[in-house]
């Protein structure tokens, strides 16, 4: 078990990668004078895996929408107890959550970590499900999914994803619905688990107060052997264009709510940042505090300060995303759009994309100013395919050209959807 | 990490933690006043509109184009309350001189920038300048109107209306819309300026490394500025309403709330904290435990407690034909813990649960600056070890008393238009 230290060149900091015997990768941050400990054991399974074979599976299974969070939730419940009263002994403060492209199971403390560790390497590879306890999930669930049906910009970004994606299931809520999740039984939730939560799909990464020796001796002891069973997730195929230009929907709210978004081409690993960072310096460029577009919608008085711009992409998905509040969402499309058409024909000022770089620089440093980001930034960039310095690197070496080439092929006004949640008249 | 208080003028705190571990420095400057429901607006409007403009940058674009040149640094307002009390910040956070590839001294630079905003702030003719007011205000009352859009918040900030009526703290940070509306750029500035002559300030310097040049440049700052400093009590107890008052709302919404307040007169507010966290504050509290997981009532149950006003709150997200049997199952919880059916279990769990979040004060520059911020509400200088230790010595008979001291205030109902009678 060899112990590769990662360092980056820019700012000093280190992490340990360790392959372990077990078939788990796992990230270890030493953090010189902070208390506080995050660990993270997330497999690389989300919403979007609804489709899946193992090397000897001669079909692929099709599992209910929403079944990978419903997992997550029955995870917490061992044969003798529920999880959370183990952690009520160490003191840490426990969650899990699932997303798009993975689930994840984390801990945050200041004492104690060691045992915290073992409860954690612990309940997730020891999964304890039974049509009864099944039977009750869908009711706390089927509540949880009213809830964030009350919540406006929930509802505001899954439209939009309704709008720009056909068949790839980035579209579907993340929960399900209570019909899909209704199919869900302990079976299917065995057969998921046995293929997803295979360690050779996983990643544990823990950051803070902690020693590299300890985490890697409890990892010893308490991880079980996978043998790669050869995983294989697919998705439908998904065509260029989007479904529909437009979505709104009515709430009640404040003032309407917009994303507007670009759908681009997908990629994976190392050129997926590659785009992402281009992507966030050309909407930086674009649309940021500093630039022109930002300072007139301000003044017309068309966004206010919650406006902002998100890169999203995962497995077979690629969005840049302008987003806020606004009486005229339509407005700010349009002139988002006279924007890019003008960036398209004039190029960008040297001085601005520096600064815009000098930005973007300072966000990925400060992030190494937590624990809790730390944690996150290793287990999310092993996800991705990269290291968890890349980023810097990356967006060192990115050239105007590369950011204008982004803003020439991929923000296009037929692969433009726009989504409005407003008040109820 | 060491840490220092010192004062620069009349009612104006200066603290710095200096701890190498972190990459940024943060400045933040905060204006403690009264809350009220024709000033709050006015407030919030006033520093939201120092924080866009000042000093050498006349426009929202020049500020925030030399923000990003220094690698991202921000500048930025914030509304908040405590109790009766409203608390106007400012400040900014930057990367420390050490990662500015190019050899800028950032600190100097943004020091320049947040007192520029200040102590200069963009005026013309008496009245804040016309365009930074105009985008600020629209600002506040975006927010205002935006509050419905988190149900939870919603639901919790009109529970404190209900509960705290008739005092300060039932008024929201931001005010109500049609005090907003009302604010102009000259009496927005004339609400700042006596914020800077009148309000208790308190400053918070968190870095990686000593900068006498910070003092130095805020003492002189504010040695031009007339103080005349009022104080007001940070502790206020709310009196419980002589019978239980029921607010309902109904919206159209999927998923109904419950937020119900109780009022204590007991000033042991480390037993308060502690009946809390065993009651619903954690994922094995008895609130979690029982109305949420053995009897699938909520989805979410917690408990907090509002010390300024010895209060305590339970906020839920429950189905409409569950509320009757919720808030009996809450009641009869909180019975059990008047009844000393406090397990060791639950003792342990919620001094390790508090104990956790106690020795986490440090891992991030605003932990430190809420701890710090905290001490001078409370006027003590405890340290997060002692602090610690004092919940320690809380026995179960002073957490059955802490619970016996409740009195049941208020309950607000949000409800699903569709279903309900």
């Amino acid at each position: 078990m060899e112990k590769n230290i990662i360092t980056s060149p820019l700012t000093g900091d280190s992490c340990i990668h360790v392959k372990h015997s077990s078939g788990l990768d796992i990230y270890i941050c030493e953090m010189k004078g902070f208390s506080s400990v995050e660990a993270l054991f997330g497999t690389k399974y989300g919403s979007v895996n609804t489709m899946f074979r193992m090397r000897e599976d001669k079909d692929y299974t099709v599992v209910p929408e929403g079944i990978a969070h419903f997992l997550e939730h029955k995870l917490f419940e061992n044969e003798d107890c529920d999880v959370f009263e183990l952690y009520a002994k160490t003191g840490a403060s426990a969650n899990a959550y699932t997303s798009f492209d993975k689930t994840c199971y984390l801990f945050s403390c200041t004492k104690n970590y060691t045992d915290s560790l073992r409860i954690l390497l612990d309940f997730v590879q020891k999964p304890f499900f039974t049509q009864e306890t099944v039977d009750k999930e869908q009711g706390i669930i089927g509540q949880e999914i009213k809830m964030t049906n009350d919540n406006p910009g929930w509802r505001l970004f899954f439209n939009l994803l309704r709008g720009m994606y056909h068949n790839h299931p980035v579209k579907i809520d993340i929960a399900g619905t209570v019909e899909s999740i209704a199919q869900i039984d302990a079976e299917l939730l065995y057969k998921c688990y046995n293929t997803f939560y295979n360690l050779n799909n996983m990643v544990l990464s823990i950051a803070g107060n902690i020693s590299a020796d300890e985490v890697l001796a409890i990892c010893d002891e308490c991880l079980k052997p996978c043998e790669d069973k050869g995983l294989e997730t697919v998705f439908p195929d998904e065509p260029d264009t989007v479904v529909q230009a437009e979505i709104r929907e009515k709430q009640p709210l404040g003032t309407p709510l917009f994303n507007i978004g670009y759908k681009c081409v997908p990629c994976e690993g190392r050129a997926r940042l590659e785009k992402s960072m281009a992507a966030s310096v050309a909407a930086g460029l674009i649309s940021d505090a500093s630039s022109d577009m930002y300072q007139k919608l301000l003044k017309a008085e068309l966004i206010n300060s919650t406006f902002g711009m998100e890169i999203f992409c995962g497995d077979g998905y690629f969005a840049t995303i302008f987003s806020g509040e606004s009486d005229a969402p339509e407005k700010v499309r349009d002139e988002l759009i006279a924007e890019i058409r003008r960036i398209k024909s004039e190029g960008i000022n040297d001085k601005d994309f520096q600064r815009i770089k000098k930005s973007t620089y300072g966000v990925l440093v400060r992030e190494l100013n937590n624990v809790e980001a730390v944690a996150n930034l290793m287990i999310n960039s092993h996800m991705e395919g990269t290291g968890p310095y890349e980023a810097i690197e990356v967006l060192s070496s990115l050239t105007k050209d590369d950011v204008l080439g982004f803003i020439a092929d991929e923000l296009c006004e037929d692969k433009l959807v726009m989504s409005v949640v407003e008040g109820e008249v | 990490m060491k840490y220092n208080r010192t004062e620069l003028g009349c009612g104006i705190g200066f603290s710095t933690v200096i701890d190498e571990k972190f990459k940024t420095n943060t400045l933040s400057v905060r204006f403690i006043t009264k809350l009220s429901a024709d000033k709050a607006a006015e407030n919030a409007i006033a520093i939201g509109v120092v924080s866009t403009s000042g000093g050498k940058y006349k426009t929202l674009a020049q500020l925030n184009e030399k923000l990003s040149s220094l690698y991202g640094a921000s500048c930025s307002s914030s509304a908040s309350k405590r109790g009766d009390i409203q608390i106007l910040g400012v400040g900014g956070s930057w990367l420390d001189n050490r990662f500015a590839f190019d050899g800028e001294d950032v600190t100097g630079e943004m020091l320049d920038v947040l007192c520029g905003c200040i102590f200069s702030p963009n005026t013309k003719d008496g009245a804040f300048d016309n365009e930074s007011f105009m985008i600020t205000r629209k600002d506040v009352l975006d927010r205002i109107e935006s509050e419905i859009n988190n149900k939870r918040g919603y639901a919790y900030s009109r529970a404190t209306e209900v509960a705290f009526r008739g005092e300060a703290a039932e008024n929201s940070c931001y005010g109500k819309k049609a005090n907003a509306e009302a604010v102009t750029a000259e009496s927005a500035l004339k609400a700042y300026n006596e914020l800077l002559r009148t309000a208790q300030i308190e400053i918070f310097y968190i870095a990686p490394t000593e900068n006498e040049a910070v003092e130095k440049r805020l003492r002189e700052e504010f040695s031009a500025v007339e103080r005349e400093v009022k104080s007001y009590e940070f502790t206020n107890y709310s009196p419980a309403k002589e019978s239980v008052e029921r607010a309902n709302e109904e919206l159209d919404v999927n998923q109904s709330k419950m937020v119900m307040c109780f009022k204590s007169d007991s000033d042991d507010t480390k037993a308060l904290k502690m009946l809390s966290v065993i009651f619903g504050e954690t994922p094995t509290s008895k609130l979690f435990m029982n109305v949420r997981e053995k009897l699938s009532l909520c989805y979410y149950c917690a408990s907090r407690i509002v010390a300024s006003k010895g209060a305590l709150f339970v906020d839920s997200g429950v189905e409409k034909a569950n509320i009757e049997k919720a808030e009996a199952e809450i009641l009869r919880q909180l019975e059990e813990i008047k009844n000393g059916n406090i397990t060791d279990d639950e003792m342990s769990g919620a001094l390790l649960a508090v104990d956790n979040s106690l020795t986490g004060v440090g891992d991030t520059p605003s932990s430190y600056t809420s701890w710090y911020f905290e001490r001078f509400f409370n006027g003590d200088k405890v340290t997060p070890v002692e602090q610690s230790e004092l919940y320690r010595a809380v026995t179960k008979e002073r957490i059955v008393e802490a619970a016996k001291s409740l009195t049941l205030d208020s309950i607000y109902l949000m409800l699903n238009k569709e279903v309900s009678e």
